[in-house]
């Protein structure tokens, strides 16, 4: 037989009485000694700026100091003015976007035709895509334009991105598309 | 933004129109709900009602599209009841400016317009028919008593005279009452010492009339006196990390970094391209900032190309490449060019397109005919997978695919711009997974590996390319500090400025000592002064508000232009320098003052808008050695009349290119007539065509972002919102027969997409002039790679192929559609 | 000295990132889940979520509401759940902050006996009988932490402390937010330590938001040995 609502109240009151009078209240000496270390205890502090959207807020990464170094724990930064340790569900996320086995971790090649990917080395891969840009950029070079006015530019080659960069990444990355003569250079403002 | 985060909660009005703060910036509502409980009320307008809407004291409904017919019945209901800021619209804003006698509008066209011509656009006008009317001197003619019959006020009074409430509540489909409600409510914050603020995003900027939405509201805060105080402003809500930042850095066809333009084909050399955008005004009173341009666009150069740059060869000026005058080269024009084959080599960095541009499945289209693509990015995607996506054969396309593994954020150091321009250094955590690296590295090695095959096996045109400063690394790697340096910019040779001696190799304390004449560098004139011999100003973390205490934090972080908070600051205070709101002031004037007049100079507060002497003394005096306040603007006025825009002076409605009704109230023109609408076979589009009878629109949720690309496939994300739904009315659900959580198909005239039905009482038909028109929703951030059921995809399928003429950004807000049960 | 947290519904936006702070803290796995036509997802709280907002859309007085309910354990200060278990190497009590504490041990227990007793139908069942919920991030309270979930709370909904500080709080709070929703009240306050503040009726948030009139408490055999508690305790030890 189940008591219900209001017989718990009276039970929890008449308990809490008992308890009064009775000076002893419940023995709890066998409670275990509390998890007093955190799991962030062998970890590096180090602060960042939430990846999404552009509220800008801090928050706080705990990078093991032992094994295989990689995040244990990212939380809200509680001294960063915005946000004050605050975090949405996918600021709460980030953990689980750096420690995701679905990243990708080694460069890959698809060849025309191909159904598949094929990993390949850094080198490899940088050094042909340079070929590939010099020769497309190479062979459709437009010094002028229709009106013989100078342009200097290739429009056979297009850039997007992007906002994820840092601001020093899209300093270089720009300097570098334009030096190309890129003039389809374009990012997710546009969109 | 104009003002920040924080400064939200010293707002007394909060107008959330055209975003969904509460879902896609939550901790905004740290501030927002700050805000409530001192009093503010919070206005909710949005086809749907959403978890913003849930915490408004008013919630509005409008029919995706007509938020201009909304916002210009906020103007005439203001003008009508006179709840303007009369000093304010006089002394700062072009409203007592004369407008030349070829200025006419008439049924829905402004003059000057022409249809059709070369490219995208729709039409075209010729803005000379908008000009000022100019005195003797050069000077724009005003009547700071508005009552000039052609003066700016007056004109757009007799503008919006035809958006009364019954023509607009027939447009939006928004009752009367609630029209009424959320003007009154907004209004009130016209009152002197009082603030209304707008958080917007997407939901105004993707439309054929966006630019012209967010003027319209910009109106609205200068007759309101809202501009430059805290609490108010007209504040985009940006969506990405650095949105704000990878814009200032100009990772855009049209501009260079620091809002400069990249060079036409008619500017032949440097001098012809400094003195085509720098602009001239012969008013002693403004400040006419950009005139300034040439010492930004020559430190510019400098730091692209370092010593190589110098006078002799124009500071490098013809290394760049330069557009054609009148052409676009913006997003959608990239893949017109390449569905049409005329592109044959593609980046995307951690970007993709596959999913994020309107009318995707001409996107995915186009790539087919690449030679070869460089994807870099976090994990696979729709875009680098391209040729393995739904419907394609693999066997028959040629692309060769790069597939480049980036960082993570937390893997790598460097600064994000939040929107409210604060630039906030990150630290490295652990290092990058596996083999990959910071994008920083990518495009330090490849800049390498490129500059060695031509410096090498020589090339066309090589000069810009082993000419290009490159140095940004120490030990081999990238180093962001080396970056960050060269944007702030460099003392290129020992210099005396401002009676100062300046070393060369040291860093120029802020823009205002940029030179001209090459012995400076800065990579971003709007940066110069956030990494100087002070340090990274961007690493400060000092929790010390400034004297005002509204939050502005001015040691925190570091934010453009040189640490300003809050920006157009000096329109917060009265012509005498004294601030309209006494309490949450932002700058005063605290110069000494001797028989009526100023007699010393000081602000104190924010970093004011130019640190002048007010615009009068304290005797009501006019001073003859102030600047208005706007100093951005070439006559130092905010522009109610804004003869810059590509559609008009002032807003107008326009419907969307795919419309549910047959015509536009406001005039015979039904779309904007200059909007751009591309036009292969695979840009479909039907308006008022009854397969299509719903409007559709699309947007974000909490739990995801963006393509959804580093949100899908994260479990925890997922478990949250794991299905691409639509939203719709419970009567729209009975009309179709479909039960709430069963999969059905939303069909435009471009794709099909099968989706969750969420049938839900948060979207309500809307009855448009006497007619019941349906809307649903759809979120943006799925894609067939992630969940790999394939079967969640992208709404960008769905999306029209037009957008607005200034911004060339999509109209991926409104368009018509068809749902059905599966 | 109990610590209480205080979940203020009028202001929750249900961004939750409640909800994942959660998870993340407690290293927990996602579910597999399904659109079930709502937003709010999974559809309830489970082995592996211990914290969860509940969202429903309902018309009250001719004025749509989409209310918000981060539910969670509550922490009773006489937890039903820790009287029916009667096994502190279950389910015991933490005297520091008074949060009620589930262990592994709990498969040896009638699962649904404790499931039954709990009022707001909170403990969840895993594989082999274990039983899970909020441990009210006890970790990171010894640790001068506040819980996950009231560090990543944007607006304020949740604030966490000492619980006579709390109930004043709430009280204050209630006071104010009562002039924007007459009908608001506390949540069983003198009975739990997570106290909700809802606008409206509880029952138009979640069925289980207050103790039900007719489920959950304590046997009567239960409630009898919890009256002489320290004395059957005392002989079950011996």
């Amino acid at each position: 037989m189940k008591f219900n609502r209001r017989d718990f109240i009276k039970i929890s009151s008449a308990t809490a009485a008992g308890v009064a009078v009775s000076g002893l209240g419940f023995d709890l000496k066998a409670v275990k000694s509390h998890a007093s270390l955190l799991k962030t205890q062998y970890a590096r502090e180090s602060t960042t700026i939430c990846c999404y959207c552009a509220v800008g807020c801090g928050a706080i990464v705990h990078t093991s100091k032992l094994g295989d170094g990689r995040v244990i724990n990212i939380e809200g930064d509680p001294d960063h003015v915005i946000n004050k340790g605050a975090l949405c569900s996918k600021g709460s996320s980030i953990k689980q976007l750096v420690e995701n086995d679905k990243r990708l971790t080694e460069p890959m090649y698809r060849a025309p035709y191909s159904d598949k990917w094929k990993t390949v080395s850094w080198d490899w891969a940088l050094s042909k895509i340079a070929q590939r840009v010099k020769k497309t950029r190479d062979m459709n070079f437009q010094k002028t334009n229709a009106k013989g006015q100078i342009v200097n530019r290739t429009t056979s080659i297009a850039s997007v991105g992007s906002a994820a960069m840092d601001n020093e990444e899209c300093w270089m990355y720009q300097t570098l598309m334009r030096s190309l003569g890129l003039v389809y250079i374009e990012h997710q403002a546009r969109i | 933004m104009t003002n920040h985060w924080i400064d939200i909660k010293n707002s007394d009005c909060i107008l959330i129109m055209g975003s969904n703060a509460a879902e896609n910036h939550p901790i905004s509502f740290k501030y927002v709900t700050q805000a409530m409980e001192k009093g503010a009320k919070l206005i909710s307008v949005d086809p749907r009602f959403t978890r913003t809407s849930s915490k408004a004291d008013i919630y509005a409904a409008l029919r995706s599209g007509t938020d201009i017919a909304f916002l210009g019945g906020m103007i005439k209901y203001i003008l009508d009841n006179n709840l303007y800021n009369k000093e304010y619209t006089a002394s700062y804003t072009n409203a007592p400016f004369i407008v030349g006698r070829e200025y006419g509008f008439k049924d829905g066209l402004f003059t000057g317009y022409q249809k059709g011509g070369e490219g995208p656009n729709l039409g075209k006008y010729d803005k000379s028919k908008w000009a000022f009317e100019m005195d003797g001197k050069g000077i724009p003619k005003k009547d700071r008593t508005l009552l000039h019959k052609r003066s700016v006020f007056q004109l757009m009074k007799i503008h919006y005279q035809r958006y009364d409430l019954d023509t607009v509540s027939k447009v939006t489909g928004t009752p009367k009452t609630d029209l009424l409600e959320v003007y009154k409510t907004f209004a009130a914050s016209g009152a002197k010492g009082k603030a209304g603020t707008i958080m917007y995003a997407m939901g105004w900027t993707q439309h054929t009339t966006g630019t012209q939405i967010i003027r319209a509201m910009a109106v609205i805060q200068q007759l309101l006196g809202n501009m430059g105080v805290a609490g108010g402003g007209v504040n985009a809500l940006r969506g990405e990390s650095n949105v704000q930042g990878s814009t200032d850095h100009c990772l855009l066809w049209h501009i260079w970094p620091g809002y400069l333009k990249t060079p036409r084909s008619s500017n032949e050399s440097l001098e012809a391209y400094n003195a085509k955008w720098t602009p001239k005004s012969d008013d002693p009173l403004s400040a006419n900032w950009w005139s300034n341009y040439p010492k930004y666009s020559v430190s510019l150069l400098k730091s692209f190309f370092g010593e190589n740059a110098n006078r002799a060869n124009q500071f490098g000026y013809n290394w760049q490449p330069k557009v054609d005058d009148g052409t676009g080269y913006s997003w959608f024009d990239i893949f017109d060019a390449m569905y049409k084959g005329d592109v044959e080599g593609f980046f995307a960095w951690g970007q993709n397109p596959a999913c994020s541009g309107s009318n995707a499945s001409k996107i995915r289209k186009a790539m087919e005919n690449l030679d070869w693509m460089v994807n870099v990015n976090l994990f696979d995607n729709e875009t680098g997978s391209f040729w393995k996506g739904p419907g394609t054969d693999s066997s028959k396309i040629k692309t060769e695919v790069f597939m480049l593994p980036a960082a993570v954020c937390v893997e790598k150091e460097g600064s994000v711009t939040n929107s409210g321009r604060w630039m906030q250094w990150r630290y490295q955590g652990p290092k990058p997974m596996g083999n990959s690296l910071p994008d920083g590295d990518i495009i330090l090695r490849l800049g390498k590996k490129i500059m060695e095959e031509y410096k090498t096996s020589g090339g066309v045109f090589k000069d810009p390319i082993v000419n290009l400063k490159w140095d940004y690394e120490t030990h081999g790697e990238y180093d962001p500090h080396k970056a960050a340096k060269e944007i702030n910019g460099y003392f290129t040779k020992d210099v005396t400025v401002k009676g100062k001696m300046c070393k060369k190799g040291t860093l120029v304390p802020s823009f205002a000592w940029l030179q001209a004449d090459g012995s400076t560098s800065s990579g971003n004139w709007l940066y110069c002064n956030s990494y100087t011999e002070k340090g990274n100003m961007s690493a400060r973390k000092s929790q010390k508000d400034a004297p005002n205490k509204i939050g502005l934090y001015p040691e925190f972080a570091w934010c453009w232009p040189v640490n300003r908070r809050i920006i157009y600051n000096r329109a917060s205070v009265d012509p005498k320098g004294r601030p309209w709101d006494k309490k949450d002031w932002v700058i005063k004037f605290a110069g000494q003052e001797k028989d009526g007049k100023y007699v010393s100079k000081k602000w104190i507060g924010d970093v004011p808008d130019g640190g002048w002497y007010p615009m009068e003394n304290p005797d009501g005096s006019k001073r003859t050695d102030t600047k208005h306040p706007f100093i951005m603007r070439k006559h130092g006025h905010a522009q109610i009349f804004g003869p810059g825009r590509a559609d008009g002076p002032f807003p107008e409605h326009y419907e969307p290119l795919e419309s549910p009704i047959k015509n536009n109230a406001f005039s015979s023109q039904m779309v904007n007539p200059t909007a751009v609408v591309y036009s292969t076979k695979a840009d479909a589009y039907a308006s008022g065509d009854p397969k299509f009878p719903f409007v559709g629109t699309t947007y974000r949720v909490s739990e995801h972002w963006q393509t959804g690309l580093m949100t899908r496939p994260q479990g925890w994300l997922m478990e949250m919102q794991p299905n691409v739904f639509v939203e719709m009315s419970e009567e729209l659900a009975k009309i179709r027969g479909i039960k709430n959580g069963e999969r059905v198909m939303v069909e435009s005239a471009r794709a099909s997409l099968e989706c969750t039905a969420m049938v839900t009482k948060r979207f309500k038909p809307f009855n448009i002039d006497g007619n019941t028109v349906h809307q649903v929703g759809v979120p943006w951030h799925y894609g067939w790679r992630w969940p790999t059921t394939g079967t969640e995809e992208s709404a960008n399928l769905l999306t029209p192929p037009a957008g607005d003429p200034n911004t060339r950004i999509p109209e991926t807000k409104a368009f018509q559609v068809n749902v059905r049960k599966l | 000295m109990s610590k209480s947290i205080l979940i203020d519904t009028t202001i929750c936006t249900a961004c939750r990132g409640c909800q994942v702070a959660c998870k993340q803290w407690h290293d927990l796995p996602a579910e597999k889940t399904k659109n079930m036509g709502s937003y709010q997802n999974p559809q309830d709280l489970s082995f592996i979520t211990y914290k969860l907002v509940r969202m429903t859309e309902t018309q009250i007085n001719d004025r749509l509401q989409w209310l918000f309910f981060p539910d969670q354990c509550r922490h009773c200060e006489d937890a039903p759940c820790l009287e029916t278990a009667y096994d502190e190497t279950a389910i015991y009590k933490d005297l520091a902050t008074n949060a009620i504490l589930y262990t592994k041990n709990t498969k040896s227990l009638d699962a649904d006996e404790i499931i039954g007793s709990c009022p707001y139908n909170i403990p969840k069942k895993g594989a082999g009988g274990v039983l899970a919920k909020c441990d009210m991030c006890n970790d990171r309270i010894h640790n001068g932490l506040k819980p996950a979930c009231v560090t990543a709370c944007p607006t304020g909904a949740m604030t966490f402390g000492d619980r006579k500080k709390i109930l004043s709080i709430a009280k204050k709070r209630l006071k104010k937010v009562k002039l924007r929703f007459p009908k608001a009240r506390l949540l069983d306050p003198d009975t739990v330590n997570i106290i909700y503040l809802v606008g409206f009726e509880p029952t138009q948030y979640w069925d289980y938001a207050v103790a039900g009139l007719d489920r959950g408490g304590v046997s009567r055999s239960v409630a009898m040995r919890k009256m002489l508690g320290p004395f059957a305790r005392m002989m079950r030890v011996g």
